[in-house]
């Protein structure tokens, strides 16, 4: 009896590997380089991309007694890390995420029994309330569990990964991928498509401690900066209810699903304050047609007053502050750079006062 | 450590350059086995152990069954590796399935029964690498193969990692005579198993995850009524989604095997231009049809105890293999679903078997088409988490959604159309041919350019792409 039952062999097509290989080599070498050129070309440049990986690394460098920022995009593009580290006395650790809900973080760092630092948490109340299974509440609850469950193979991809990034502008996955560039089409949809608006496109950079910055280019009026300004109306524009949920019915259930979250906040706070950490809420700066937007969907008194009240957290509300409500957003949500190293240092002060340091 | 990923770019190219700087076997054979457990324990490591643990048992029953005198100790020893095998695949992926369907099932004569919800972690690429190794001690069993004598090569066999964790099923008997002799250094084999790993690549990251993915997800997760197009269009990318990324992972698998002088035989044969359901199991997840084929239908009589015991089998066949998909009854039925398929069209043959018209290249297309349609509504089943999900979408798609909403976009529409147009199209011309010989007969500019563009797409897409599907079987 055989040892072996198969010699099978794939056939391998007669062609000049070799030759074909070396085309294809230069010619991707090439594209590539020609690519490269051109994105620079038209304002990008090289940075990290924010992704899970990147956010599991911070949030392992959570030490036991870390002044941590969570929370929306505000707090992570108006927070100057060298500011805080030299106002409060530590360097912060960045795990504010774009367009997410500051809460999943928070019950997160709450619950880890190890954590009985200082919270500095942004809030954005469209974000803050957004019920659960929505995109800010996915967009956070997927970084968490990357954190949890990150293999050692995700880990050495994402420590290879920011090598390169930090060298090639074209890496940059949010705006120039396959996809971000079918997307940016001009291709109308049906009039009645329920089709979810789209984050902005390019208009900040991160680095190895997750620290953004916005740039130049939307920094400055021009095109850039009123493409972004158009979405965020769009995206905090809420969409009417869906067609298959009595209206009623729907509204009850983002009663609830509000009510729920103030119970949870509230939980989580008395959790974190009874191993002896600290938390404050802050108000990022807001400008333009946006901030009325956002003043008339969620009054202030509605949930900033409410959330203050009934978890018993201090507030900082950029509004009550001259040295603070001087500062305008060039895309209406957040700051540039150099404003947002300003406003950090002047938020300093009172963030002591309200953490009592 | 997934295909699509940076880490294994670097662990392939160590590895390659070290196997082929090492000139004697048994060193090379080490290094591959080291690599392997390397490539399994980046997920966890601890499960590497359960993985060798698993087929050292499997290499010691298989020595059993050859010592073993008389045919009823042989099937003893083969029966325990089959219950060790199955009960620890029925304990990773099954054990909460099971427990969950006791408790109804005893709640049915009024028991109130509450199991404890196991935490199990289920073990990455189970489902294929208990086949591996099964496959081993069935052959010494059935007499088509000896035991091999050394643990290494076995071990080696089982966790070869290029197709470890997703497949294809490698038999050991395709496998460990490649082990015997060192393959010598062939340019052409390297070179076109870059090719064709770049191609799976391709297939995965760009037309399965960029071009479809994104749509399927959104369509089998809405909780609304959709009409009939979104509905179609949604099942029809998942139909796309599931080739690409399944059929992409074997085509990876392939080629790095082939980087390293190993041959894999072929996963998938173009099946969306199967004609019938015969046609598209001969095409599709190869390895594991003729696994069930061979190791599950013929023993349980096949064709050869009348029509009647012929369909028995075939469902039995098709419900075992939906249910190693995944422990859900939605796989179970997607399962029955291609077994009923499966028995119309034996009844058909039976009553058309003269039928001259029925070989006619239009009679041929529209049994092709009506396949492909009937593939896609079995697909709402597989890709549905629940019946609930399921019987809204098959609504949806025969018109019970009038007022159903629209969720697609027009570039999403665009996307699901042109790729699966293109994708069928492919498959209607290659389907008598094979890969190789198609490649061989392109002009070399066509090839450069379609190898150099599929490299460029790549790397424009770039960027955390998704785990494979089939890893979570």
């Amino acid at each position: 009896m055989p040892s072996s039952t198969s010699s099978f062999e794939r056939k391998i097509p007669g062609l000049p590997w070799r030759g074909i290989t070396v085309i294809v080599v230069l010619t991707v070498v090439a594209a590539a380089t020609a690519w490269e050129t051109y994105v620079r070309s038209i304002g990008y440049g090289p940075t990290l991309n924010s992704t899970e990986d990147l956010w599991a690394d911070a949030r392992r460098a959570v030490q036991p007694e870390s002044v941590v920022v969570i929370g929306d995009s505000r707090g992570w593009f108006d927070v100057d890390l060298d500011e805080f580290e030299k106002g409060l006395g530590k360097r912060p650790i960045q795990l504010a995420m774009g367009g997410s809900c500051a809460y999943p973080v928070l019950a997160d760092l709450a619950s880890d029994e190890h954590f009985h630092g200082t919270i500095i948490c942004s809030v954005v109340p469209r974000m803050f309330f957004a019920p659960p299974g929505a995109p800010p509440v996915a967009r956070a609850e997927k970084a968490i569990r990357r954190y949890r469950t990150q293999q050692l193979a995700q880990r050495a991809s994402q420590y290879l990964a920011m090598p390169l990034e930090e060298h090639l502008a074209f890496l940059k996955q949010e705006d120039l991928t396959t996809k971000a560039l079918l997307d940016d089409l001009p291709i109308p949809d049906r009039p009645n498509a329920q089709v979810p608006p789209r984050l902005p496109s390019y208009f900040g950079t991160v680095d190895r401690e997750r620290r953004a910055r916005m740039i130049e280019r939307c920094a400055q009026p021009g095109k850039l900066q009123h493409t972004i300004q158009q979405r965020w109306l769009r995206l905090f524009t809420p969409p009417p209810p869906p067609n298959y949920v009595p209206k009623q019915v729907f509204m009850e259930n983002m009663g609830k699903a509000r009510e729920a979250r103030f119970v949870d906040t509230i939980k989580a706070v008395e959790k974190l304050r009874a191993r002896g950490g600290k938390i404050v809420f802050v108000r990022f700066p807001v400008s333009g047609e946006l901030k009325a937007l956002e003043d008339r969907l969620t009054p202030r008194a509605d949930l900033w007053e409410s959330l203050l009240k009934r978890t018993k957290v201090p507030g900082i509300y950029f509004e009550d502050f001259p040295e603070l409500s001087s500062f305008s957003c060039p895309e209406w949500s957040h700051l540039s750079a150099g404003d947002s190293v300003e406003f950090s240092k002047r938020l300093v002060p009172h963030l002591r006062t309200a953490l009592q340091l | 450590m997934l295909f699509n990923s940076l880490t294994f770019v670097v662990f392939f190219a160590v590895v390659v350059t070290a196997y082929w700087g090492i000139r004697s076997w048994n060193p090379r054979k080490n290094l591959l086995l080291v690599a392997s457990y390397i490539f399994y324990g980046a997920w966890n490591p601890p499960f590497a152990a359960l993985l060798f643990s698993t087929t050292a048992m499997d290499f010691w029953l298989g020595a059993r069954i050859a010592r073993a005198k008389g045919h009823h100790a042989r099937r003893v020893w083969m029966t325990a590796s089959v219950c060790m095998n199955l009960s620890m695949l029925g304990f990773f992926k099954y054990g909460n399935f099971l427990l969950e369907n006791f408790q109804w099932l005893v709640a049915r004569i009024g028991i109130i029964y509450q199991p404890p919800h196991l935490d199990i972690l289920l073990p990455v690429g189970i489902s294929f690498y208990t086949f591996h190794s099964l496959s081993y001690t069935l052959d010494v069993y059935r007499g088509v193969m000896q035991p091999t004598k050394s643990l290494r090569d076995f071990v080696l066999a089982v966790s070869f990692f290029p197709q470890l964790v997703a497949g294809p099923i490698v038999r050991a008997g395709d496998f460990l005579p490649q082990l015997v002799a060192p393959p010598k250094p062939q340019t052409g084999r390297f070179l076109w198993g870059l090719l064709l790993m770049t191609l799976g690549l391709f297939e995965k990251i760009v037309l399965a995850d960029t071009m479809l993915a994104g749509s399927a997800d959104r369509i089998f997760g809405y909780a609304g009524p959709l009409i009939a197009l979104d509905s179609w269009l949604g099942v029809m990318a998942f139909a796309g989604q599931i080739f690409f990324d399944f059929a992409g992972y074997s085509t990876c698998a392939i080629g790095a095997a082939l980087c390293l002088g190993f041959h894999l035989k072929d996963n998938f044969r173009f099946p969306y231009a199967a004609i019938g359901f015969s046609d598209f199991w001969s095409r599709w997840h190869i390895s594991l049809s003729t696994f069930l084929r061979d190791y599950l239908y013929i023993p349980l009589g096949g064709n050869r105890l009348g029509l009647g015991r012929a369909v028995i089998n075939l469902v039995i066949v098709m419900f075992l293999g939906g249910l190693w998909h995944g422990a859900a009854w939605t796989f179970v039925v997607w399962g029955l679903l291609h077994g009923t398929y499966l028995v119309i069209e034996h009844l058909s043959r039976a009553l058309l078997r003269e039928a001259g018209w029925a070989e006619t290249f239009p009679v041929k297309l529209l049994l092709g088409l009506i396949t492909y349609v009937a593939v896609c509504i079995a697909w709402v089943f597989f890709r549905s988490s629940d019946f609930t999900i399921a019987a809204r979408m098959l609504s949806g798609m025969f018109g019970g959604h009038e007022h159903g909403d629209a969720i697609l976009s027009t570039l999403e529409m665009l996307q699901i159309g042109l790729v699966t147009f293109f994708m069928i199209l492919a498959h209607w011309l290659l389907r008598d041919t094979s890969i190789e010989k198609a490649v061989e007969r392109l002009p070399r500019w066509l090839v450069t350019t379609a190898w150099a563009l599929m490299a460029c797409a790549i790397i424009l897409t770039q960027g955390n792409s998704n785990a494979f599907i089939y890893f979570q079987f």
